[in-house]
């Protein structure tokens, strides 16, 4: 079986910055669901968004489907197949959340198949269509989280990337988030999360990659990264497997 | 307790090294700034006039003086624009004031500006320090906007007061010296209004408050929790560079003998001082008056072949666009960045 | 009675007028946070197009507005690749950006002058002199048709952002532009666009202008303080917004030049910036724009 996504050895750096990025490989299998972790500043968020075009890759490479991704605009790299939801809600506050749904299919080109859609999305969230013609801005944390995965939908891309999907928001809540990423793999879509909370994250993934300063320590199933003593030690607070 | 001893020696070593090497360095940087330039220049042009024995140099004289207007204006401007930060589209206010307190006196009361002009300067900085209580609360495009606004009201405020000669102005009394001679008093009062300026820049520049006005244009919140009080430094600032500007504004008003809003509100001169500043070298003590010399050249030239004075803004214009887009730290901060500043022009 | 409605009417057809003035300086700022302050100056620029066509081909000022638009239109296209694009990827974006659009609205000033001469000019059209009654107010024809057109063209723009696929890629940026341009959106492309099309709203709204106010290539210093105060008194990059300040402040200035004097009515303008100064220290633009 071929890797849908295969990034080797990039680095890869804000502007004229240090590199953040040094040697950072990752290999992702269709389908699955899988998950970063590491420390602070380890380069998790920063791996996404080389793969997604926001940063320019100073070395290495990103390949789709065979195809080499690097240089090209974030824009691009949706219409190819990768949809990033970037940490801290993406949203447009003063757009309404149908408004919001709207822009999740801003590629497609057909207008009708674009209302289905959204109603579709609508039909699955109800608090989406609660809240349908309601500033996205005016909604609480956990809400505007729902939308920005469920707005994802809407094109299915082969692969999306929730960088920190949980953050801020309450605990009752993350188990929420977690479920709807659940939701959106069962439809095949291939998840890559990066997640700060490591046990949790491993424990809703297929696999478990683990990076740290700017380099792939280990991939491999999650089961075994959580089963790894010295990753236990070093990434996941120290706790023995119990 | 040998291997202490060792490390003390070897320490005490380093100092002295250390020292030294402090030592050269700022026998480096005391050569490398040629202070005497600026006074050679100066000897230079108090001199000039000598040339009037042997013949007609009026005009060289005026371009001389109009220089001088400049250099000094943009070096006052310079103090907020540069060392602050806070670019500034409206200090033709505060040449307006300067000019317009001077010849009302003089018109009034017949003393010349010679006599007035640090009272003028004074009654602008007082004005500047007023406006930058409001104004100076905001930074960035905000402050621009409001400088041109600030520009803007003066302009009618001083069109529409009857008592200063309303928008047609006033016309002031000329000397009594003859055609060689009469714009030598102004030649040289001018000359030392630049050489003041520049002198109080290089001060304010080294001094405490120069060195929190530069810490306030690097990061304002920075300056702040540093404990500079920000706010009052800058607000300072902006009533010195208005008393540079107001002092040049004084002579410049009998010099021409006569004063209009329309010459002197005139938002091209506030672009003036803006586009020497940069193009010498914003926060430099030689940039503005360089930046003087070249701009009063490019317009005179401008002028000479063009005619238009239409011609003059369009050239000031794209000038400027060009300067900002390729040589935004001007000609002294681009040649300091590479380490080729010749000495001549380092008077920091 | 009858006054106060005369002014009011007065105040509001101008105040339409300088909706359209202030919403493409709107656009821009919302999509690219370019303070532009050649804007004014493009508009002198796109009513001096409206004067050649109304003097050497006798086309109507109104209808010179297409024209006029897509003149000013392709201006902002040229204008955006010759400077801006590269200033928008340099790190001192808005500090630089502001001082060379006044460079920039410098050289329009300067290349008007030299063009047309520094005369003042105005179009003349039949209804720009002429008048309707009702009772005991009367209407300036000009000053009615320029606002009731301006409003609806500023309508016009509203629509076109609310349910165009384009706007909502126009106002996605204008919201989030990160976000925007990872759901697909070419964000430099929206920004040329947007810039082009603030542009040929200056250019329309110059056409307009050219037989409600007399104008000259100088005239623009007088609208940078009067549009800014319209626009960031409606919130910078809202038209909605601007439309509101435009009215409001408009009427004002209207009431103040008939009880108070003509020349006070645009210190209206100029004395509304600085009250917002005063009350909004965070500075005209509200929140910083985001990182790039």
């Amino acid at each position: 079986m071929t890797d849908l996504l295969q990034v080797t050895n990039i680095t890869a750096g804000y502007g004229d910055g240090p590199a953040i990025l040094d040697g950072a490989h990752l290999t992702v299998e269709p389908g699955k669901v899988h998950c970063i972790i590491g420390p602070n500043g380890a380069g998790k968020s920063t791996l996404l968004k080389s793969i997604c075009g926001m940063l320019s890759i100073r070395k290495g490479d990103v390949i789709f489907k065979g195809e080499r991704l690097n240089g090209l605009r974030p824009d691009q790299i949706l219409r190819k197949g990768i949809c990033f939801v970037p940490q801290e809600r993406a949203l447009f506050p003063k757009m309404t959340v149908r408004e919001n749904l709207r822009m999740g299919g801003f590629t497609l080109d057909d207008s009708k198949e674009l209302d289905r859609r959204v109603g579709e999305i609508m039909e699955r969230f109800p608090i989406l269509r609660e809240r349908a013609d309601q500033f996205a801005g005016t909604m609480s944390g956990g809400q505007q989280q729902t939308l920005a995965m469920a707005r994802t939908l809407i094109i299915k891309p082969d692969i999306i990337m929730l960088d920190e999907p949980s953050l801020g928001l309450a605990p009752k809540i993350v188990q929420e988030m977690f479920d709807i990423m659940k939701m959106i793999s069962d439809e095949g879509v291939t998840v890559l999360l990066v997640e700060q909370n490591a046990l949790m994250g491993l424990r809703n993934s297929d696999y478990g990659v683990v990076l740290d300063l700017g380099r792939t320590l280990f991939e491999g199933p999650a089961p075994e990264v959580l089963a790894d003593p010295r990753i236990q030690e070093l990434y996941l607070g120290g706790k023995k497997a119990a | 307790m040998t291997a202490t001893h060792l490390q003390t020696t070897s320490a005490s070593a380093v100092v002295e090294a250390r020292r030294a090497h402090n030592l050269k360095l700022a026998r480096k940087s005391d050569q490398s700034r040629a202070t005497w330039f600026p006074l050679v220049l100066l000897a230079v042009l108090t001199a000039l006039p000598l040339l009037q024995f042997t013949g007609n140099y009026n005009y060289l004289l005026h371009l001389v003086l109009f220089t001088a207007s400049y250099a000094a204006m943009a070096s006052g401007w310079n103090i907020l624009g540069g060392f602050t930060g806070y670019v500034s589209l409206g200090h033709a206010v505060f040449f307006g004031i300067g000019g317009y307190v001077s010849g009302m006196i003089l018109a009034r009361y017949g003393v010349s500006s010679l006599i007035t002009a640090p009272l003028a300067g004074l009654i602008a900085a007082i004005i500047g320090y007023g406006v930058g209580l409001i104004t100076l609360k905001v930074r960035g495009p905000s402050f621009i906007i409001s400088s041109i606004a600030l520009l803007m009201i003066a302009r009618i405020l001083f069109d529409n007061w009857g008592f200063i000669g309303g928008a047609n102005g006033l016309t002031l009394p000329t000397n009594s010296l003859s055609a060689e001679w009469s714009k030598l008093p102004y030649y040289y009062a001018m000359l030392v209004i630049a050489a003041v300026s520049v002198w109080a820049s290089y001060r304010i520049k080294h001094s405490k408050f120069g060195l929190g006005l530069r810490a306030i244009a690097k990061d304002e919140i920075k300056a702040e929790s540093a404990g500079i009080n920000t706010r009052f430094y800058k607000v300072l600032a902006f009533a010195l560079s208005a008393f540079f500007v107001g002092m040049a504004g004084a002579v410049w008003g009998e010099y021409l003998t006569y004063l209009r809003p329309n010459i002197f509100l005139l938002i091209g001169v506030s672009a003036n001082l803006v586009l020497m500043s940069i193009l010498g070298g914003k926060g430099t003590i030689a940039g503005p008056v360089i930046g003087a010399i070249l701009i009063v050249a490019l317009n005179e030239i401008f002028v000479a072949l063009l005619g238009a004075s239409e011609i003059n803004i369009l050239g000031t214009g794209v000038v400027m666009i060009l300067v900002l887009m390729f040589f935004p730290l001007g000609i002294v901060g681009t040649l300091a960045k590479s380490g080729r500043l010749p000495r001549l022009l380092n008077w920091d | 009675m009858a006054e106060i409605i005369q002014i009011l009417i007065l105040g509001l057809a101008l105040g339409g007028v300088i909706a359209l003035m202030g919403s493409g300086l709107s656009l821009v700022f919302g999509v690219m946070h370019i303070v532009n302050l050649a804007h004014p100056a493009l508009i002198v620029a796109g009513a001096y197009v409206t004067f050649l066509g109304f003097r050497y081909l006798g086309i109507d000022p109104i209808l010179m507005m297409i024209p006029s638009a897509i003149v000013m239109a392709v201006v902002g296209v040229v204008i955006y690749k010759l400077i801006f694009e590269k200033e928008a990827r340099s790190a001192k974006y808005s500090e630089m950006t502001v001082l060379l659009t006044f460079a920039l609205a410098m050289s329009v000033e300067g290349l008007l002058g030299v063009l047309f001469t520094n005369t003042h000019r105005v179009t003349s059209p039949a209804y720009a002199t002429d008048a309707f009654f009702i009772g005991n107010v009367f209407i300036p024809k000009g000053q009615l048709y320029a606002g009731v057109i301006s409003l609806t063209l500023i309508a016009g723009v509203a629509l076109f952002l609310k349910y165009s696929r384009l706007g909502y890629a126009i106002r996605a940026t204008t919201q989030n532009r990160e976000a925007a341009e990872l759901l697909g959106v070419n964000v430099n492309r929206i920004s040329i666009i947007s810039f082009a099309l603030g542009l040929a709203l200056a250019g329309a709204a110059g056409s307009l202008v050219s037989f409600v106010f007399s104008f000259f290539p100088a005239k623009h210093w007088e609208w940078i303080p009067m549009l800014m105060s319209v626009v960031v008194l409606g919130g910078m990059g809202s038209i909605l917004g601007t439309v509101v300040g435009a009215l409001v402040l408009s009427v004002i200035a209207a009431f103040v030049g008939t009880w108070i004097g003509a020349t006070w009515s645009t210190m209206t303008f100029f004395l509304a910036l600085f009250v917002i100064l005063l009350v909004r220290p965070q500075g005209l633009f509200g929140e910083k724009p985001e990182m790039s």
